[in-house]
């Protein structure tokens, strides 16, 4: 009897692994199974991965491609727990805030020897290869870029007195502060003071430091001292702390991004310095129309330059993944012709093929400002930011919470720049 | 069956008094036990083994984490580094402050919530038309995700376009829009409002549960000698329930230490840390990838709840101590 149930229990034990190998078993046609996650997930955008995918298979019948997709607030984690695992993830959506530290772990493969060769390389704009091959390692291949740019109000513009859009700085803080009228609820700038509102005020620092920046890393000063350490980093953050007090509303201390979105598609601000993905968003307001809103280039310093800070992001192959040369296919396949094409359009995202930024749409509407700044890449720099080091999570933290304290009062400018100025000095020293 | 009684010798007698085994009969028994003990134990053990693996593990795992250098940025180096990732958190001077706003947090959150739960509980109780709806709705915010309440939250205070300044203006009691989560005083305040909104319930739940304990007779008596309302809930209602209130306080204390997630979707700690409580400022490091000085966090997390609970359970039964 016992001997039976023994059995029994062995039994059932097989059956079930068994079963449960049979779940991760490949496929029995030969057919190679990428599994491919997504870090800045939202329903439209894995809808069209997923149309993509489907074109990419049919052209690639000995390929098939899973598509995961994590909330982006848990995306990144989930990545990193997948890839510290050493399996499930073939394809991964590599950011230019994790590439760092996936590549310094060992999780992302160089991808140069997949990528020699290739026939799409050459359609590639020189941003896009010089972000693909930066360190002199492939970890990733850039899908597109997101710009600045400055949405504003025209109505609220002109009936303030003013010709056009504001070009610098010192003129949003004019043009903000004759729009300004709380008591209408009306405001003239829609302030970053919450999570990485440390980023628009870095935003004015390098504008008024442009002319000296080095533009391979974007918070370093041509002579090798950071951009925090220079004169005219204190006159831009009183310009920025002047925006905020005359020109802000006053809770916009804890505005993050999707206040300031709010801010300005309800109608109640002015200005507002976002990526182009927020094209969408203001074009779905019901508080503003098509003819209330526009964009204009970045802001330009004292100097007339500005930098622009192209943050990006793309496609990259796990370092465990055993299917590389066909996780390669994938990359190439969604990083050249109509499939970038189409995914950058619809992401409002800065192209990454040459030739890409002719279409029509990019040269109508919202999108001309963009083609004005990369039409003039000499007052609107583009400069490398060092969002690839281990430690700027760690950065993002500490200047949010320090600028937070110089907006309530806690701390003045000058020991803020100080704060930052010997942070990133003692972070090269230690390099 | 018989019914078996034993002896100062531990031999088994039957009421008659004479041995109801015989010593063989008793090692078939022994062995019997046993087998039946292994049985017990292998069915117990895919449930022993999955808390070890997916709740011991993790945890000593976790705990083991707070004495590394342990930072996802960059794990080619994961070495020992004894009670470093504690020096850090000490020498850091938020953590005075973060610690001192986590008693705020948890002093102010619960005596309202008390207080509001308890008069809710006592109102409940009594037998009106809609009772079961009124129950319903009350205990509705329990089955609501804390992070779902903080965003709802974080808009209604939002200084410009939320619903409370709207309210507050309209009433005349303000005439210009505070920025709630803009300034420390308002934004410790509005974290404090929505968390006891929250909390409300569950002191509700506990103690009418604790109410339907309490027998209708001694009511009645006490309505016949003459108690007033007052009185009849400090000596009868009061009395009556206070293991489960003391239980009810211990547990919440520890939750709302233990709780993030409305504060973290209403103002992420800020402005300037100003509304960090220890767990909130765990899950900001964990973000940064520092799992070594979070995993010392959760550490001295557990150890201010376990020094709290022991002096607390201590005092209670002192006080009944001192009561019988």
């Amino acid at each position: 009897m016992t001997k039976r149930k023994l059995l029994a229990g062995l039994g059932l034990g097989l059956v079930t692994a068994l079963a449960l190998s049979g779940c991760s078993a490949p496929a029995g046609d030969g057919k190679v199974t990428l599994q491919l996650v997504e870090s800045l997930t939202s329903p439209a955008r894995t809808e069209l991965l997923t149309k993509l995918i489907g074109e990419f298979e049919a052209q690639n019948p000995d390929i098939n491609v899973d598509l995961i997709s994590p909330p982006t607030d848990q995306a990144d984690q989930k990545i990193q727990q997948m890839l510290q695992s050493g399996s499930g993830v073939d394809v991964l959506e590599v950011r230019d805030l994790t590439v760092g530290p996936f590549s310094a772990n060992g999780w992302l493969s160089d991808m140069t020897g997949e990528f020699d060769g290739w026939d799409g390389w050459d359609s590639l704009t020189p941003n896009a290869q010089s972000v693909a091959t930066a360190g002199g390692k492939m970890y990733f291949v850039p899908y597109g870029f997101y710009g600045i740019s400055l949405f504003y109000r025209t109505d609220m513009v002109k009936d303030a007195g003013f010709d056009g859009a504001p070009v610098s700085w010192d003129d949003i803080v004019e043009q903000a502060t004759a729009i300004q009228d709380p008591a209408a609820n009306q405001y003239g700038y829609a302030f970053r003071g919450g999570k990485n509102g440390y980023t628009n005020a870095v935003l004015a620092i390098s504008a008024y430091v442009a002319g000296d920046i080095d533009v391979t890393n974007a918070y370093r000063l041509k002579n090798g001292d950071s951009i925090f350490s220079a004169p005219e980093a204190l006159d831009a953050m009183d310009t920025y702390l002047t925006l905020f007090k005359q020109a802000s509303p006053p809770s916009s201390v804890a505005w993050g991004y999707p206040e300031m979105v709010e801010g300005f598609t309800n109608g109640s601000t002015g200005f507002l310095l976002q990526d182009p993905e927020v094209i969408a968003a203001v074009s779905e307001s019901k508080a503003i129309t098509a003819e209330q809103w526009n964009t204009a280039p970045m802001l330009v310093g004292p100097s007339g330059k500005a930098i622009q800070p192209l943050a990006t992001a793309g496609w990259g192959t796990a370092e465990a993944s055993e299917h590389k040369a066909e996780s390669a296919r994938l990359i190439q396949f969604l990083n050249s012709g109509d499939a970038s094409i189409e995914f950058t359009q619809k992401n409002s995202l800065v192209p990454i093929l040459t030739g890409a930024a002719d279409d029509p749409f990019y040269k109508t509407g919202a999108w001309a400002s963009y083609l004005y700044m990369n039409e003039n890449p000499d007052v609107y720099i583009t400069a490398e930011q060092p969002r690839g080091v281990a430690w700027f999570t760690e950065w993002a933290d500490k200047a949010d919470t320090e600028l937070q304290q110089v907006l309530i009062g806690q701390m003045t400018s000058k020991e803020l720049l100080a704060s930052w100025d010997s942070y990133w000095a003692e972070k090269w020293a230690a390099e | 069956m018989s019914r078996h009684t034993t002896t100062a010798t531990g031999r088994p007698f039957t009421r008659a008094g004479a041995p109801s085994v015989s010593p063989q009969k008793t090692t078939r028994r022994r062995s019997f036990s046993t087998r039946r003990g292994l049985v017990i134990a292998a069915f117990m053990a895919p449930a022993a083994v999955f808390v070890a693996v997916f709740t011991y593990y993790p945890m000593l795992a976790g705990s083991q984490m707070a004495f590394r250098n342990w930072n996802l940025n960059n794990l080619t180096n994961t070495d020992w580094v004894g009670l470093g990732n504690f020096q850090k958190i000490f020498a850091d001077p938020n953590f005075y402050v973060i610690l001192g706003n986590s008693v705020v947090w948890v002093v102010a959150s619960i005596i309202p919530q008390f207080i509001i739960g308890f008069a809710l509980a006592l109102w409940l109780r009594r037998k009106f038309v809609f009772r079961g709806l009124y129950q319903a709705l009350i205990f509705f915010p329990w089955a609501i995700s804390g992070f779902l309440i903080g965003i709802l939250f974080r808009w209604m205070f939002n200084g410009e376009f939320g619903v409370i300044n709207d309210l507050l203006s309209k009433a005349g009691l303000i005439d210009a829009p505070i920025p709630w989560l803009a300034e420390p005083g308002t934004a410790m305040t509005a974290v404090i409002i929505a968390n006891t909104w929250y909390g409300v319930t569950f002191f509700a739940i506990m103690i009418l549960a604790a109410l339907q304990s309490v027998p209708d007779d001694v009511y009645e008596a006490a309505a016949l000698d003459g108690s007033g309302k007052i009185r009849t809930l400090f000596s009868i209602t009061i009395p009556y329930i206070s293991t489960t209130l003391a239980l009810t306080v211990l547990l919440r204390v520890i939750w709302i230490f233990n709780f993030p997630d409305i504060i973290w979707a209403m103002t992420g700690g800020g402005p300037a840390n100003q509304t960090h409580i220890i767990t909130t400022w765990m899950i900001a490091i964990t973000q940064r990838g520092d799992y070594g000085q979070a995993s010392a966090l959760g550490l001295i997390v557990v150890a201010i709840l376990l020094v709290f609970s022991a002096f607390y359970l201590m005092a209670i039964r002192e006080k009944k101590g001192a009561r019988s």
